[in-house]
């Protein structure tokens, strides 16, 4: 965050206001530079923003006041740049990377999926031959995607180790939309052979997963 | 992040592949392992992989969401070997048609549970200890 103050070398409430606003500065880690308009410098900022008053303030390149404020103008003034300074910083290294997101909002299609399941057997566990499908579009669709994008999200931040990303986490994504896919319309459509197909891509995704992950658990035996 | 939640993040890794190729086995040919194959299968998935995955990563994060340290490292501890003494003795137990194992192995994995229970509760609790930041 910048602070600009905009002063007349002859005036006593700048002095004021340079005090003030120094003090807040340095509190608040913020840059602090002071322009006096006989210079060209300020003159050309001050006929910029047709300011009739010394001392003026700007934060971040915007006027925001004129005259001598207290301290506690001061930090009110300073407020809404340290909120977003303090949401940047809850932000930093804590969102989601691309393909973690594609996991979870996956996740939430294939969770609104199997629970048609609910609505068409009363139940997961309904007795039909294609029981496993919506029960799998839930273990498979919704759990294993939360544990994919949630897992592959926050180990390496608990570990501090890298996680093989990049073309592993596509091959991965794909191979569990298959597999999933691939098993509950095979149950669906009663088809074994795509039953199969889908379990086996299943299994591989895992299997990717695994690979992937394990270096973020033992660095040093991978 | 501590030895035993790598461990149960990395067993819960181990249990998924292995039921995963279990139920693999039984779509291809199920004489091929006796015993009740799915429900191993479904409790090899959901006690070995997603409940010791969640175990792993919960018992790293919540007391730091929580704001005070885990309650007890020896339960957790105990807590791992009970759940992977608990769960062998249920598969074994399906997969042989033995209810005793499947009974035994029922209460091992229950102790797990509710040591992890009781251990979450006394750690994460009602109130932080330190105020939110102003
Ligand atoms: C590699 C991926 C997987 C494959 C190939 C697979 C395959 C199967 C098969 C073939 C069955 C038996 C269906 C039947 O004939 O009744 C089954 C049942 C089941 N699966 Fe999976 N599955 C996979 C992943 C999962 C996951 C990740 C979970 C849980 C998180 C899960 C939970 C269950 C449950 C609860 C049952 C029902 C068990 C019972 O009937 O007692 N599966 N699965
Ligand atoms: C102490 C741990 C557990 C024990 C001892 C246990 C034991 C059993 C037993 C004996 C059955 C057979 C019931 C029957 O024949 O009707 C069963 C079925 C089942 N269990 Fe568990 N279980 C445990 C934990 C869990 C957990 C944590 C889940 C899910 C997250 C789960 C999901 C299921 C499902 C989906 C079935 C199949 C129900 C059906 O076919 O209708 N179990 N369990």
């Amino acid at each position: 965050m910048k602070i600009e103050l905009i002063v007349s070398g002859c005036c006593p409430f700048c002095l004021e206001a340079e005090k003030v606003w120094r003090a807040a500065a340095a509190d608040h880690g913020c840059e602090f530079s002071v322009m006096d308009i006989s210079r060209a410098e300020g003159a050309a900022l001050a006929q910029r923003l047709k300011l009739q008053t010394v001392p003026a303030l700007l934060i971040d390149g915007t006027l925001r006041a004129v005259g001598v404020q207290t301290p506690e103008e001061a930090l009110t003034l300073l407020q809404p740049q340290r909120q977003e300074a303090h949401d940047r910083m809850q932000q930093m290294g804590l969102g989601f990377s691309p393909d973690n997101r594609w996991f979870i909002l996956a996740a939430q299609a294939y969770l609104m999926l199997a629970g048609l399941g609910l609505l068409m057997n009363g139940s997961f566990l309904s007795d039909d031959a294609a029981r496993p499908a919506f029960l799998h579009l839930f273990t498979l669709g919704f759990m294993l995607f939360m544990i994919y994008g949630l897992a592959s999200h926050m180990l390496p931040r608990f570990t501090g180790n890298p996680i093989r990303e990049g073309a592993w986490s596509w091959l991965q994504m794909g191979l569990a939309h298959g597999g999933v896919i691939g098993y509950a319309v095979g149950y669906l459509a009663g088809w074994p052979t795509l039953i199969v197909v889908g379990a086996v891509l299943a299994w591989l995704s895992l299997a990717v997963f695994a690979y992937r992950v394990w270096p973020v658990l033992w660095p040093t035996a991978s | 992040m501590h030895k035993r939640n790598r461990l149960f993040v990395s067993i819960a890794l181990v249990y998924g592949l292995l039921g995963g190729l279990i139920a693999i086995v039984r779509l291809i040919d199920p004489s091929l392992i006796p015993g009740n194959v799915p429900r191993a299968h479904g409790h090899i998935m959901l006690l070995g992989f997603i409940l010791m995955m969640i175990y792993g990563i919960a018992l790293h994060v919540l007391p730091r969401f929580g704001g005070f340290p885990l309650y007890s490292e020896p339960m957790a501890d105990w807590q791992l070997y009970c759940a992977n003494a608990g769960l062998p003795l249920m598969i074994a137990g399906w997969l042989g048609w033995r209810d005793m194992l499947v009974m035994a192995g029922g209460v091992l994995t229950y102790g797990a549970i509710v040591l992890f229970g009781l251990n979450m509760i006394l750690t994460v609790r009602t109130k932080s200890r330190t105020l939110p930041v102003q």
